[in-house]
C-alpha cells in the first residue's frame, strides 16, 4: 500500500464529488444562486482562510474547484500529500456549502452541521484557559456502541470537546451518551464531508483569536498546529476519502489515531487497536496534559456535565 | 544562519592556496598539476606489476593491441586483481586500527589511563559473545572480550562473530555465495595469495574474494573498531561544535589532531585539560590550548568531546598555511608526507607518533600506550613550547566556520527516535519510528554519504551538491569521514539546515529534533550505518537490499574507500561512486560491478562523475526500491497484519 497514492485517490474522489454536485446545483438553481453558511462572518471559512476570497454564489464555487485542482499534485512527497489533504478539505467545504445552498436546514437534530461564529466565540475562552484541554474529532464506526460510548465519555470526563461524525453518532445515542454543546459532545453529521464543520471551527479560531489574515494559509496552519489542540480518531474501515481527509487534518497539525492497520507516521498517524488506550494514545500524540484531581464518587464529574439538565424521568 | 552561508563552499581554500603561492610553498594542487595527464593504463586498471616478468600493460580495448600479459592474464584478470588488492589494503588499514583498539581494551584497568567508559555496551557485547559476566570484575570481562576480538583477526576456524548481527536473509546470501569472512587477517592474506602471479585468473572469483575480504572489514575490523572505541571512550551522544579553519585561535596554542586512532587523540584531549599543561600554555603567553581535529581522528574526538573540526583531508596542508599551528600530531592513515616540507616553511612541528607510520623529516615521538597520558602530555608540551616560535608576519586565519550538531551514534539516534514514540503503543529503544516514516513515504529513503576528497573533483563540491539534492527530496542523509566534515563545514549538520530539506524530512527533523544530515563519526564508524540499516531491515522483516537505502562516495580516494564500497555492496546496499575506479579497462568487470552484482547481492555500483547526474540516479533507484517494498508490504497490510507484528506474536507464543 502506498499511503500517498491512497491520499491522492481520496482527494480526486472528493474533487469529482464536489464538481458533480456543483454542476447539479447550478443546473437546478442557476449560477447566481447564493451560497452561505448561517451566522458566520467568514463566508466559507476554509476557502476564505486559504485564499482570502469570499464565496457568495455557486459561480464563485466554480473558481474554488480550481483551488482544489491546484492543490492536487500527485508526486511522492509529503508536501504534496498534505496539500492533497487540504484539497479534500476544500472539496468537502464546497460540498457542504452546496448542501446549505440547496436546503435551508440540511441538518436535523441531533446533527449540528455548520457551527456558528457565536458558538466558536463562546468556546474561545475555555479553550484559551485550558478549561477545554482539547478537541476530539471522532469519526467512523466502533465495533459496538459500548466501545463508542466508553471512548466518548472518557473525553467528556476529561473536559474535552468532542465532535462526532458518521455512524458513531447512532452508536453514541444507542449507548445513551448525553450530547449537546453544553455537554461538550457535538454530533456533526453522517456524511464524511460534515467533518469539515469542525475544521471550520479550527480555521475560524485562527481568523478570530489568532488574527491571522485571510489568504495566509501557511500562517493559519501554523496557528492551528500550535494553538488548537485537536486530534482525530478514525474508527472502522478507512475509505480512501477518509484517509485523504486525515491528511488534511495532519496538514493542520492534528494527529490521526485509528483502530485500523495503516502505514504509521510517528506522532501524526497512529494505529491503536486497544480501545481502552485510544484516549491516552490520542492525548499523548497531541501533547495534551490534563491535571486530574480524582474525586472518588460513583458518577462522572467534569466541567462537561455542568450544563446537564436532569429530567423528571431520570 | 543565512542559507548562503550554510552551504557556501570553501573560498578559504582559494585564499590559502594564494597565500601558498605568494610564500612559495608547494601544495597538493601544484603537485596535481605537475602530474599532467595520468597514465591511461593505470587509470583503467590494465597495468600489472605483480611479478618481474612485467610490468605488463594490456589494451583496455577488446580485440585491439596487447590482449594478454606475459603470463597470459587478460584485462579482466588484471583489473580484478588490482581491485582486489585495493580492497585488501583498505581492509588491512581498518583492521590494524581495530586491532590496536582491542589491544588497548585488553590493557585497560581501573586505575590506568584507559578505562571502561560504557559498561553497558561492554556487557551487552559480552552477552552477545557468551562471555560470563556474573559476579565478575568488569575489567576481567573487558579483557576476555578483548581477547576474543583479537582472535577474530586470526582464528583458525569458523567465521566472524559480528556477521550474526546481519538480517537473516543477508546471512543466507553470504553463505550461498561463500563469502562469509573467516578471520580478518586471513582474508587479507588470501587476497594477496590469490592475486599472486599464476593464481586466480577469474574475474568473478576475484570479486567474490574481494567482497569476502571487504566484509571482514565492515563486519569485522571496522565494527570492532567502533564498538571497542565506544566501550573505551564512551558512546557518542549529540553535542554542539564548530567546523572549518575559522576554529583556529590566534591567541591560543593550536594543535591539529590528524589521523585515525582514538587511543592517541583521546589521551591528547585529556592531556590538554591537565592543569599543569594549561599553566604551561599560559607561561608561554598563550590564552589556552585549542585542539582542532582533522580527518577521522578529528571525527572521533568531536563525536565524543565536541573538539572543533579544523577541516577534512584536503585541508591538512591548508591548516599549516595559516601559520598558527604549533603542532600537527598524527598517527596513521591519510597523512600527506608533504606535511614535512610544508611545516618546514613555518614554525609548525609535524609530530608522528606511530611506529606504523613514520615519515621522513617529521619529529617522531612514539606514543607509548603503556604510559599513554604521560606520553600524550610530552607531545602536547612540545606543541606548547613551540608557541613562541610563531612567525607573526605569516599568520592568516580565514574567518569561516559553521555550527554543527553531531554525535549521532546508533544509540543516540534511537534515543532521539524515542521522542516520537507513543508510550501507549510502542516500547522505547527501537528503530520503529524510522521504519515507519520510510514505509509511509514521509522519508523517501536514506543515503549514507561517505568518503574522501579527490583532486579529480572540486573540493567538497560533490559532497555538498549531492547532500543538498537528497535532503531536498526527503531522503535523510547519514554521513561519516571527510564527507561528514564537508557537511559540517557547509552547515548541513546544523539543525537549522532542516529548512533546506523537503517537507517530509523537515517534519521528521522537527519532531525528532535532529539535523537533516546526521554525522555518525569516522570511517570505521560506517559500521554504525551497517548496524542502523540492518536493524531497520530486521524490524521490517526484510533484507538490507529491499530498503530504499543507498551508499555514496562522491569524492573517494583511498583504498579504504574501495574496501568500504565493497562491503556496503556485499551487505546489499547500492553504492554510487563520484570518481571512476580503475576498472574501466575491463568491460566484463564493469558489467559485473554495475550489473551482475545485483543478482548476487541485491546491490550494484553506479558510477558517474557528475554529482547532479549521480544524485538523480540515486533518487530513481530509491523510488525503484520503494515500489518493490511497498508492493511487498502492501500485501501484508491487506491481511491486516504486518510481518514485524507476526514475529512479535511468534516471540510471545514462544515465551
Amino acid at each position: 500500500m502506498n499511503l500517498f497514492n491512497v491520499i491522492y485517490a481520496g482527494s480526486n474522489q472528493a474533487l469529482s464529488a464536489a464538481e458533480g454536485l456543483l454542476k447539479q446545483a447550478i443546473e437546478e438553481k442557476g449560477r447566481d444562486h447564493k451560497v452561505v453558511f448561517p451566522e458566520t462572518a467568514y463566508s466559507l471559512p476554509i476557502i476564505y482562510a486559504a485564499t482570502g476570497l469570499k464565496m457568495t454564489t455557486l459561480a464563485d464555487l466554480e473558481g474554488a474547484i480550481g483551488v482544489v485542482k491546484s492543490l492536487i499534485v500527485e508526486e511522492p512527497r509529503l508536501e504534496q500529500a498534505l496539500n492533497a489533504g487540504l484539497a479534500t478539505a476544500v472539496s468537502a467545504e464546497i460540498i457542504e456549502a452546496i448542501k446549505y445552498a440547496l436546503n435551508e436546514t440540511p441538518y436535523d437534530a441531533p446533527c449540528a452541521g455548520h457551527i456558528t461564529d457565536a458558538t466558536i466565540r463562546s468556546l474561545g475562552v475555555p479553550l484559551v484557559t485550558g478549561d477545554i484541554p482539547g478537541v476530539a474529532v471522532v469519526l467512523g464506526k466502533c465495533p459496538d456502541s459500548e466501545t463508542a460510548a466508553k471512548v466518548i465519555k472518557d473525553y467528556q470526563s476529561k473536559g474535552l470537546l468532542t465532535f462526532l461524525v458518521g455512524d458513531i453518532i447512532d452508536q453514541a445515542i444507542e449507548a445513551n451518551v448525553k450530547m449537546g454543546l453544553e455537554l461538550r459532545v457535538i454530533p456533526l453529521g453522517y456524511d464524511v464531508t460534515s467533518v469539515i464543520h469542525v475544521v471550520s471551527v479550527a480555521i475560524r479560531a485562527s481568523l478570530i483569536f489568532g488574527g491571522v489574515e485571510p489568504g495566509k494559509l501557511a500562517e493559519h496552519m501554523e496557528y492551528t498546529k500550535n494553538r488548537v489542540p485537536a486530534f482525530v480518531n478514525a474508527f472502522g474501515p478507512l475509505s480512501e476519502l477518509v484517509v485523504s481527509a486525515g491528511a488534511g487534518a495532519i496538514a493542520l497539525g492534528f494527529p490521526v489515531i485509528t483502530d485500523q492497520v495503516v502505514p504509521e507516521v510517528p506522532t501524526l498517524l497512529l494505529t491503536q487497536k486497544d480501545y481502552d488506550k485510544i484516549p491516552a494514545t490520542s492525548l499523548e500524540a497531541r501533547n495534551i496534559k490534563i491535571k486530574v484531581t480524582e474525586i472518588p464518587i460513583p458518577v462522572g464529574f467534569a466541567a462537561a456535565f455542568e450544563g446537564e439538565r436532569v429530567r423528571k424521568d431520570d | 544562519m543565512s542559507e548562503t552561508k550554510m552551504v557556501s563552499l570553501d573560498e578559504m581554500d582559494e585564499q590559502l592556496i594564494q597565500k601558498a603561492e605568494a610564500e612559495g610553498v608547494e601544495t597538493m594542487w601544484d603537485r596535481k598539476k605537475a602530474m599532467k595527464a595520468p597514465c591511461g593504463f593505470g587509470e583503467k586498471g590494465v597495468c600489472c606489476r605483480i611479478c618481474a616478468m612485467g610490468p605488463c600493460r594490456v589494451s583496455p580495448v577488446e580485440g585491439k593491441g596487447a590482449q594478454r600479459g606475459i603470463c597470459g592474464a587478460t584485462a579482466d584478470t588484471i583489473v580484478a586483481r588490482n581491485l582486489a588488492r585495493m580492497i585488501a589494503a583498505g581492509t588491512s588499514a581498518h583492521s590494524d586500527h581495530a586491532r590496536d583498539i582491542a589491544h588497548v581494551m585488553h590493557m585497560a584497568s581501573r586505575d590506568g589511563n584507559y578505562t571502561i567508559k560504557d559498561e553497558r555496551k561492554l556487557l551487552s557485547l559480552a552477552e552477545e559473545w557468551e562471555v560470563n559476566t556474573e559476579g565478575r570484575d568488569i575489567y576481567d570481562v573487558a579483557h576476555e572480550v578483548a581477547e576474543i576480538a583479537l582472535n577474530e583477526f586470526g582464528k583458525p576456524f569458523g567465521t566472524l562473530k559480528f556477521l550474526e548481527r546481519a538480517p537473516e536473509p543477508r546471512k543466507k546470501i553470504w553463505r550461498e555465495l561463500d563469502i562469509e569472512p573467516r578471520a580478518i587477517d586471513r582474508e587479507i592474506a588470501t587476497i594477496m595469495h590469490s592475486t599472486h602471479m599464476g593464481c586466480t585468473s577469474d574475474a568473478e572469483s576475484l570479486l567474490k574474494i574481494g567482497m569476502r575480504t571487504a566484509l571482514a572489514d565492515g563486519w569485522g575490523g571496522s565494527m570492532i573498531g567502533t564498538v571497542f572505541s565506544d566501550i573505551l571512550f564512551g558512546t557518542p551522544v549529540p553535542r554542539e561544535t564548530e567546523a572549518n579553519l575559522g576554529v583556529l585561535e590566534e591567541k591560543q596554542v593550536n594543535i591539529i589532531l590528524h589521523g585515525h586512532e582514538p587511543s592517541l587523540s583521546e589521551m591528547i584531549v585529556m592531556a590538554a585539560q591537565d592543569p599543569q599543561i594549561i599553566k604551561l600554555a599560559e607561561e608561554v603567553g598563550a590564552e589556552g590550548i585549542n585542539l582542532a581535529g582533522m580527518c577521522c581522528t578529528g571525527n572521533e574526538v568531536t563525536m565524543r568531546h565536541g573538539v572543533k573540526i579544523a577541516g577534512n583531508f584536503f585541508q591538512q596542508e591548508l591548516a599549516v598555511l595559516t601559520g598558527v599551528i604549533e603542532a600537527v600530531i598524527v598517527d596513521v592513515q591519510c597523512i600527506f608526507p608533504s606535511l614535512t616540507p610544508i611545516t618546514d616553511c613555518y614554525h609548525t612541528k609535524f609530530i608522528t607518533t606511530s611506529p606504523k607510520a613514520k615519515i621522513t623529516g617529521a619529529t617522531h615521538i612514539e606514543f607509548n600506550e603503556e604510559k599513554a597520558l604521560e606520553s600524550a602530555k610530552s607531545i602536547v608540551r612540545e606543541a606548547i613550547e613551540n608557541f613562541k616560535n610563531r612567525k607573526k608576519e605569516k599568520v592568516f586565519i580565514p574567518q569561516t566556520k559553521n555550527q554543527a550538531t553531531l554525535g549521532y551514534s546508533v544509540e543516540a539516534i534511537i534515543k532521539q527516535l524515542d521522542r516520537v514514540v507513543n508510550s501507549n503503543i510502542d516500547p522505547q529503544g527501537t528503530v520503529k519510528p524510522l521504519a515507519d516514516v520510510i514505509k509511509a513515504g514521509v522519508l523517501r529513503g536514506a543515503a549514507g554519504i561517505v568518503g574522501c576528497n579527490n583532486p579529480k573533483v572540486k573540493h567538497d563540491y560533490s559532497h555538498i551538491e549531492i547532500m543538498k539534492k537528497l535532503i531536498a527530496n526527503d531522503v535523510i542523509v547519514v554521513t561519516t569521514g571527510c564527507a561528514a566534515q564537508a557537511a559540517a563545514k557547509a552547515g548541513l549538520t546544523s539543525k537549522d539546515a532542516a529548512k533546506l530539506a523537503g517537507k517530509g524530512l523537515q517534519a521528521v527533523c522537527e519532531l525528532v529534533d535532529i539535523p537533516p544530515v546526521l554525522h555518525m563519526g569516522s570511517c570505521v564508524d560506517i559500521s554504525r550505518i551497517l548496524t542502523l540499516v540492518g536493524e531497520t531491515a530486521k524490524h521490517m522483516g526484510v533484507d538490507n537490499c529491499d530498503l530504499p537505502v543507498v551508499g555514496v562516495a562522491p569524492e573517494w580516494m583511498s583504498e579504504k574507500a574501495v574496501a568500504i564500497a565493497n562491503y556496503v555492496i556485499a551487505s546489499g546496499i547500492d553504492v554510487f561512486l563520484g570518481v571512476e575506479p580503475p576498472v574501466m579497462g575491463s568491460a566484463a568487470v564493469v558489467d559485473m560491478l554495475t550489473n551482475k552484482l545485483e543478482e548476487m547481492t541485491g546491490a550494484k555500483f553506479f558510477i558517474d562523475t557528475d554529482p547532479h547526474k549521480l544524485s538523480a540516479m540515486m533518487l530513481d533507484r530509491i523510488e525503484e526500491k520503494r515500489a518493490k517494498l511497498e508492493a511487498r508490504l502492501g500485501k501484508e497490510i491487506e491481511y491486516g497484519i504486518t510481518r514485524a507484528e507476526e514475529e512479535e506474536e511468534g516471540v510471545k507464543e514462544l515465551a
